[in-house]
């Protein structure tokens, strides 16, 4: 959680700092079509977009900063959400969404006002749904926990039109047909469902607490959980009734996170391992397919499964430029690359 | 006049007591002529901006990172971190328990006698902190017949007001001053050449502060052999935090200090005693969204006592030996509530060999359960060759304590922390010619286990003793005064040569400029008086790794003010000033433009 930090950063001064390098202006029709999106979500300073192609024949550190200089992209990016010709980018710390043009990262427009700790967002019919986690219960006690909120977006003016109150954290969130499930992060032991029919919520599935990712694979959302007083747990939640079965993993996986479900198999990380299973396993899997080695606390802070590739982000120390691995779907190693600071995500264009 | 290069030479020894001024930190004037020092007297506080972060910017070789105008501000001396300058009330050493350095947009400097920068290490007489140098701010005690007042005014560009008052009233047993300043400003200067996306101009948005500030002074002689002190201050700070992009969430941060100290000072026949109480309080609340009331919190409480026991067994020598007590009490939101105690035992010396040669020497060892202690001490030599010559020499073993975040931060305080430990030494040439004083000092600084905050394998931060830094340079420093007939010229100078090196990488620190140079020129003819002042801060890098993208450019400042005295009363001055006469679009830290060409209008009464 990046919140922690800022107020914690607030008393070292300047004495630790962030690191991107611009490179050159990227003038190419074309350039970001085909490749991948790092998401750098910035310390001290700003959050930058990294960009390489799916040959990794062309790189850029800061695509935002190249494509719209001058402007800046805001405080810990969160997320970004693709819809159309448009990429939305998620800065938390700086209550936006920084609306750019999908094939030159060009500014399109920028939602600034209705937005509160913005999390994550899914798109449905030309509406974007995007989590705001609100205050915060370590400075706010009373409500931080239960103030968090939905708001939807009108892509065709990037306007909010409706906020839901959740009565509940929110965090990450899955789109299935006209129903959004949104992750209860903090304090909580529920899977929020939102009907985005009548943008109201329905009753919880309540699997516990800890859940961190989640995804949805043939009518059925399976989300990860895991807690510091518990073992980790897989939830397998089939949808046309919400009941729900729990695989429960041994302690070895505690902390595992970042579930990635991608050609019927389960990926997902403890520590700096990558650990894979079927979708149809009854058992956790025993031993990883690959770890690599870090002196961060925040291995693994970014994971993706596509392309046949697995991609995986080192969080770094958050004061200088961290970097991102690529291995294939055995674990085979490919490639580092060196990019942003605190690098949490991959997105494929 | 404006400023004196001080180097003092301790001749004569009258008895303190017999002094019309009583400085109100004996230490720094009998234990540290062997380092570089600059005295920066009332008239020029007066003619700079009150902020401590402008004063010293525009006048000293100490160099400033400003969030934005009046916004946190931390400084950099001889290529040293934030903690390690030491900020000195009165003899007391004030930096943050909490974080271990001062915000030295804090500290208003007008209610202070004079302000010392005292380059170089004293750790053995100060404490944690006094590595790069330390800032010494002084209310020294008159005792002559005085009813003064003194009432500074001053209006804005920004709206920012200045309302700045003083009161002395003193006679052969008794002396008092009275302060109460306030600055406050909407601080909602334009960012100069800077448009969001659409073209709209951008400015700074959330930036109004204030800051008060109440000081009461009193010194009670009994007779030529015993005085008592008594030295008080309350201020607030009261910030909103500039934005960097309007949409982040406003902030503020509201700073409470509260400094009490009582002074006892006995000078007698072949012996002195002085025992010093003293008893601080900060706070800080932080509110991470001023839309909402919530805000995080910490305090600490300190009660500090000193016993320094003189005596000159021979005429050429004076020995002090210094006992201190140190109780902090920190709390807060995030770091519960937490004890630390520090003794001390310190054997101070200095010794006139010859007229011309004099030694300093200082010991002290700390006693605590808290971090392991070095030996802490200061060996120094000036040697006055001729009426304009004198050679410094000093070397110096310092540190810097963690810090109560660095130990008791909930999930990552490291209770295991060694504190910062540095060795230097220095050399400095002082000439002298008529009114014409220059210092030459060049430096050499070796600093182990800084503490760093990483992240650690819980995912949480944590500081750990990482670094090594060597840090060396060079400063020079000029004043002079000229005087034709009715005409006074006053010019002063300062240059900083600075190379910091990061062991673990051979590159320069990020955010410590190379070069920094400041002059000014004050003219006076009869009832004008015209000051100009220019500052000079060389680039920085502000990446670890010197990436030449990323840096803050060099900046070039001017700032020139004039004024008229109507002699009416004691003084009557009106005046005007304009700050960035250039408009130079500058910044200090990435992403935080500081203010174009700038007014204010200004009166001072004194009667």
């Amino acid at each position: 959680m990046k919140i922690f930090r800022l107020i914690l950063l607030l008393f070292f001064s300047i004495s630790l700092t962030i690191s991107c390098s611009d490179d050159d202006e990227i003038e190419v029709a074309g350039y970001f079509e085909n490749g991948i999106f790092i998401l750098n979500e910035g310390s001290q300073g700003q959050g930058t977009v990294s960009f390489i192609s799916n040959d990794y024949q062309e790189f850029t550190n800061d695509a935002y900063t190249n494509a719209n200089p001058g402007d800046l992209m805001g405080k810990y990016v969160q997320s970004m959400f693709f819809d159309g010709d448009n990429i939305y980018i998620i800065s938390g710390g700086s209550q936006k969404i920084n609306v750019v043009n999908r094939k030159t990262f060009k500014l399109v427009a920028k939602i600034e006002t209705g937005l509160k700790n913005p999390r994550y967002g899914v798109v449905k019919n030309g509406k974007a749904y995007v989590t705001n986690a609100n205050s915060y219960s370590f400075t706010n006690p009373t409500t931080g926990n239960t103030d968090d909120y939905v708001v939807v977006i009108n892509l065709s003016n990037n306007t909010i039109e409706n906020t839901i109150q959740l009565n509940a954290t929110a965090d990450k969130l899955v789109l299935d047909n006209d129903k959004i499930f949104i992750i209860d992060a903090i304090n909580s032991n529920k899977i929020l469902v939102l009907n985005t029919n009548s943008n109201s919520l329905e009753t919880p599935i309540n699997i516990g607490s800890g859940a961190n990712s989640l995804e949805i694979s043939n009518g059925f959302l399976y989300v990860l959980k895991s807690s510091n007083s518990s073992n980790s747990q897989l939830i397998k939640i089939d949808l046309s009734n919400n009941n729900f079965s729990v695989l429960d993993f041994p302690s070895s996986l505690d902390g595992a996170k970042n579930l990635d479900i991608y050609k019927n198999k389960i990926y997902f990380t403890v520590n700096n391992s990558v650990y894979v299973m079927n979708i149809a396993a009854t058992l956790p899997p025993e031993t990883s397919i690959l770890e690599y080695n870090s002196t961060s606390g925040y291995a693994m802070y970014g994971f993706a499964v596509n392309n046949d590739r697995i991609f995986t982000a080192d969080g770094g120390d958050f004061s200088e430029n961290s970097t991102a691995n690529i291995y294939s779907l055995t674990g085979t190693f490919q490639r580092t690359i060196n990019v942003g600071v605190g690098p949490n995500g991959f997105y494929f264009n | 006049m404006f400023l004196c290069l001080c180097q003092f030479i301790f001749a004569q020894q009258l008895p303190v007591l017999l002094n019309q001024v009583v400085v109100s930190d004996s230490q720094l004037k009998n234990f540290t002529n062997s380092k570089s020092k600059l005295v920066l007297n009332d008239s020029i506080i007066e003619n700079n901006q009150a902020s401590l972060t402008s004063l010293l910017n525009f006048n000293s070789v100490v160099y400033f990172k400003e969030n934005g105008l009046g916004m946190v501000s931390s400084p950099s001396f001889r290529g040293t971190t934030a903690q390690q300058t030491a900020v000195i009330w009165n003899g007391i050493n004030i930096n943050s328990q909490l974080n271990g350095q001062t915000d030295f947009n804090t500290i208003s400097t007008r209610n202070f006698n004079s302000i010392t920068v005292q380059a170089g290490g004293s750790s053995a007489i100060y404490g944690s902190s006094a590595i790069g140098g330390s800032i010494h701010l002084n209310n020294d005690l008159k005792f002559n017949d005085l009813f003064q007042n003194d009432l500074q005014l001053n209006y804005g560009s920004f709206n920012t007001l200045g309302i700045n008052y003083n009161l002395k009233i003193a006679n052969k047993k008794l002396s008092s001053q009275f302060g109460y300043s306030r600055n406050s400003s909407d601080n909602d200067y334009l960012y100069l050449k800077k448009f969001d996306w659409k073209g709209n101009q951008l400015k700074n948005l959330n930036g109004e502060f204030a800051n008060t500030n109440f000081n009461a002074d009193f010194g009670y002689k009994f007779n030529d052999k015993n005085l008592i002190k008594f030295h008080s201050q309350y201020s607030v700070s009261d910030r909103n935090l500039s934005l960097i992009t309007p949409s982040d969430s406003k902030t503020k941060y509201i700073n409470t200090f509260n400094r009490s100290l009582v002074d006892y000072l006995g000078d007698f026949k072949g012996f002195s005693l002085n025992f010093k109480t003293a008893f601080l309080f900060e706070n800080y609340k932080y509110f991470d969204d001023i839309d909402y009331n919530f805000f995080s919190e910490g305090s600490s409480e300190s009660l500090i006592s000193k016993l320094d026991f003189g005596f000159s067994p021979t005429k050429s020598l004076k020995i002090n030996s210094v006992f201190d007590y140190n109780r902090t009490k920190g709390f807060g939101s995030s770091f519960g509530n937490n004890v630390r105690e520090i003794s001390s035992i310190g054997l101070f010396a200095k010794h006139e060999l010859t007229k011309k040669w004099n030694n300093e020497f200082v010991i002290r060892k700390e006693i605590t359960n808290n971090y392991v202690s070095p030996i802490l001490f200061s060996i120094g030599s000036i040697y006055n060759f001729n009426s304009f010559y004198s050679l410094k020499v000093n070397g110096s073993r310092n540190f810097r304590i963690p810090s109560f975040n660095d130990l008791y931060w909930e999930n990552g305080g490291n209770l295991n922390l060694k504190p910062e430990s540095s060795y230097q030494v220095e050399i400095g040439n002082v000439f002298k010619y008529r009114k014409i004083n220059l210092s030459q000092t060049f430096y050499y600084i070796k600093i182990d286990d800084l503490i760093r905050w990483i992240p650690g394998n819980d995912g949480n931060w944590s500081p750990i003793n990482t670094k090594k830094v060597n840090t060396y340079g060079s400063e020079t420093i000029l004043n002079s005064d000229f005087k034709i007939g009715q005409n006074n010229l006053n010019w002063n100078a300062t240059y900083a040569y600075t190379i910091s090196r990061n062991l673990e990488n051979d590159k320069q620190l990020f955010y410590v400029p190379f070069n920094k140079l400041t002059t000014s020129i004050a003219y006076s003819i009869k009832k004008i008086a015209i000051n100009y002042q220019f500052l000079y801060n060389g680039f920085v890098f502000t990446r670890s790794d010197n990436n030449p993208k990323e840096i803050i450019k060099a900046y070039k400042i001017s700032n020139i003010a004039i004024d008229y005295d109507f002699k009416f009363l004691e003084q009557f001055k009106i005046g005007f000033q304009v700050a960035n006469i250039l408009n130079q679009k500058y910044q200090s830290v990435e992403d935080r433009p500081l203010p174009g060409r700038n007014f204010n209008v200004f009166m001072n009464l004194k009667f």
